[in-house]
């Protein structure tokens, strides 16, 4: 009994000394600590639980393979931290996480809006942040941010270059959500429309969360268009698409990044879905890779990994390959180990066009979104010719 | 043009039904026991998932599990105003708002709790369907709950106008102490008013549930309308929540369609300023209850 006691402190005070996820047994290697910033309380909780749960498989895929082999097979420990989908609440969160834990890097935030004050946060502290976040503001002036998919203003030139993909004189009709993600996004478009030679007819906001999408595609239906870009959170896009039946306006939708691409759409949505086309800055069908994460990710929560959570093993990945050619797990040399990064294979590959390689803007040099489409409840990729794993489902 | 003009009128005036009975329960609840629901927009979302389980673990229409969702909403109601409201009238409106409105958060969060923050919908053979009318698509769904949540709203003026207890309930709400001495209890007049309410709020609920996706903030949406309606159509007007909520639902369209679609709710809290300030106890004050 005594004994027994005296384990049970021991080992207690073994953990709370060396933190969590410290190996109990054996030889005591060195635990990496990486940071995860996601919202899982808020209106973003539903897809900030997804991206903690895809940051806890990765950690379980690097740790598995053997941790960290250069470290003597360091594992990796992901400490989370709910930011709650608030600006507010993000800064003082990554304030705390990188202040009371010894991290090697950061990644989060899924929303562009969270991630930008994070990144400015780990940027003062000088801790490394790997972020799917598309917003250009991430790569100006900043050198500890890094940015491993497609760009914010890629996403529309994709976008309009789809459209021609399913009308020989595209007359768009954009509505987008009046906050940044909506604003920044539908701007694009409208720069680089007239270039891209698709005629935007017209050219609206909303505030998202309306009760009845009618009255607005009701606007859409009688400007002319012959189709439709929503840049929509899931709510609204899911009223939407079903609103554009209802009101019989048909006419094809490319419904951008964001909400579109996740199984959730597809579940409240169904038959209305198919043929629908998206964006996005990494598919679960690109590469054999890809597939395997899927497959795993579906095993334990049922559904095929959406975008950003697939994306974000992949970044687990890019983290784990800088920690072993650095050799240590120090942030400023995790840092510079990244910004070396090169890879073409594997894990920390596994982005469309299958390369990373970072610029001096902490972007990837070779990356690029991929256009999808659903079909029969799958989201397969489409566009460019050369990341297409499936023929275009005539709608 | 006047097909746009029509078709936003029908859109606005469908969704108006639904705005309309959510308005009534909470001016009912106002006029009678003389407290503001801040939680009725969470009954709403409480309707709306008693329909999605009884659709999706049963198989009952949406519709049909009006039969079940009102007379359970009517219950919670009884025994909200049984345990918890009873407890702060006559204690001064802060303890009444600290508990409508904390019972507001407390159902979100519980909501969010035991079913997650997905989206949930029901997809029924006439949820995405229409009809035209001449140049005006009608949707089926939105057409049923409009007929439905007015023969509701019909049914409650006959409650209150041609039965006893209908008519306590009106004189409870004109003034509780002389109704008290003419002999009405007015502990059973509160309980059936805050009971009805919360019917109308399950009801609209369940009406929704076809075209509309549950999820547990759903709620919040629905409480804003119905506050400016219940305003607009003056405090404890039954019959003007009801014409507000109409009268909304055709202004944010009207709006969106020719102001812009992030500019609906101006329209509709232009017609509340404007109102208030011709006339400050709403459209139907000094008329008849």
């Amino acid at each position: 009994m005594k004994r027994r006691h005296f384990l049970a402190t021991t080992t207690a005070g073994a953990v709370a000394t060396a933190g969590f996820g410290t190996p109990l047994l054996g030889r005591a290697a060195e635990t990496i600590n990486i940071g995860g910033l996601y919202p899982t309380t808020g209106s973003l909780a539903l897809i900030g639980q997804g991206c903690v749960n895809a940051a806890k498989l990765a950690v379980q895929m690097v740790n598995d393979a053997g941790g960290i082999k250069s470290l003597g097979g360091a594992k990796l420990n992901l400490i989370t931290s709910d930011v709650q989908s608030d600006p507010t609440v993000t800064r003082t969160e990554t304030d705390r996480l990188i202040s009371s834990n010894k991290l090697a890097a950061i990644h989060g935030c899924y929303a562009s809006a969270l991630t930008l004050i994070a990144s400015e946060v780990a940027e003062r502290a000088k801790v490394p942040l790997i972020t799917g976040s598309s917003s250009d503001q991430l790569n100006k002036g900043r050198t500890f941010t890094f940015t491993p998919f497609a760009r914010a203003s890629q996403f529309a030139q994709a976008q309009l270059r789809m459209s021609h993909l399913v009308s020989e004189k595209p007359k768009v009709a954009v509505i987008f959500e009046n906050t940044a993600f909506g604003t920044a996004t539908s701007n694009g478009l409208k720069e680089q429309a007239p270039g891209e030679n698709v005629e935007i007819v017209m050219f609206e906001p909303y505030s998202a969360g309306f009760t009845d999408a009618s009255p607005l595609i009701n606007k859409v239906k009688s400007s002319g268009a012959n189709m439709l870009f929503s840049v929509s959170y899931l709510n609204d896009l899911i009223l939407i698409v079903r609103t554009m039946k209802q009101l019989g306006a048909n006419m094809p939708i490319n419904g951008g990044s964001g909400g579109f691409v996740q199984p959730e759409f597809y579940k409240n949505v169904g038959k209305e879905a198919e043929g629908l086309l998206g964006v996005a800055h990494w598919n679960h069908d690109i590469d054999a890779d890809a597939q395997r994460v899927s497959a795993a990710f579906q095993k334990q929560y049922g559904e095929f990994i959406f975008e950003y959570a697939g994306g974000l093993v992949a970044q687990t990945f890019m983290l784990a390959d800088a920690m072993e050619r650095a050799k240590s797990s120090d942030p400023q040399k995790v840092r510079d180990a990244l910004a070396t990064l090169d890879v073409s294979r594997g894990y920390a590959a596994m982005a469309p066009g299958g390369k990373v390689k970072f610029g001096p803007d902490g972007k990837n040099v070779y990356g690029h979104p991929v256009g999808v489409q659903w079909q029969h409840g799958d989201l397969a990729s489409v566009f460019p010719s050369q990341e297409a794993r499936k023929p275009l489902m005539k709608a | 043009m006047f097909s746009t003009v029509a078709q936003a009128v029908i859109n606005g005036l469908l969704i108006g039904g639904i705005y309309a009975l959510v308005s009534i329960g909470v001016t009912l609840i106002f006029g009678v026991v003389k407290v503001v629901n801040f939680a009725q927009g969470e009954f709403v979302m409480i309707g709306m998932y008693i329909s999605f389980f009884l659709a999706t673990k049963l198989g009952v229409d949406p519709l049909l599990s009006l039969a079940i969702s009102m007379p359970a909403l009517f219950l919670i109601g009884v025994l909200l105003q049984e345990t918890l409201i009873r407890r702060v009238l006559g204690l001064g409106d802060m303890p009444q708002i600290f508990l409508t409105f904390a019972l507001s958060l407390l159902l979100m969060n519980v909501a969010l709790l035991l079913f997650t923050a997905n989206y949930q919908t029901v997809h029924t053979a006439y949820s995405d369907a229409s009809f035209q009318v001449g140049p005006v698509y009608v949707s089926v769904a939105k057409l049923i709950a409009f007929v439905v949540a007015m023969l509701l709203s019909g049914a409650l003026w006959l409650f209150l106008h041609a039965t006893d207890m209908g008519k306590a309930m009106r004189a409870a709400a004109q003034n509780r102490d002389v109704a008290m001495l003419m002999g009405i209890n007015p502990n059973r007049v509160f309980s059936v008013a805050v009971g009805l309410a919360l019917a109308l709020a399950g009801a609209a609920g369940s009406l929704l549930m076809p075209f509309y996706p549950a999820y547990p903030t759903v709620g919040q949406v629905f409480t804003l309308m119905a506050f400016v309606a219940v305003i607009l159509g003056t405090l404890g007007n039954v019959t003007g929540a009801l014409i507000a909520g109409l009268m909304m639902g055709i202004a944010e369209s009207l709006g969106i369609q020719f102001v812009g679609a992030d500019s609906g709710l101006i329209v509709v809290f232009l017609m509340l300023l404007v109102t208030l300030a011709v006339r400050p106890s709403g459209l139907f004050g000094g008329w008849s209850r």
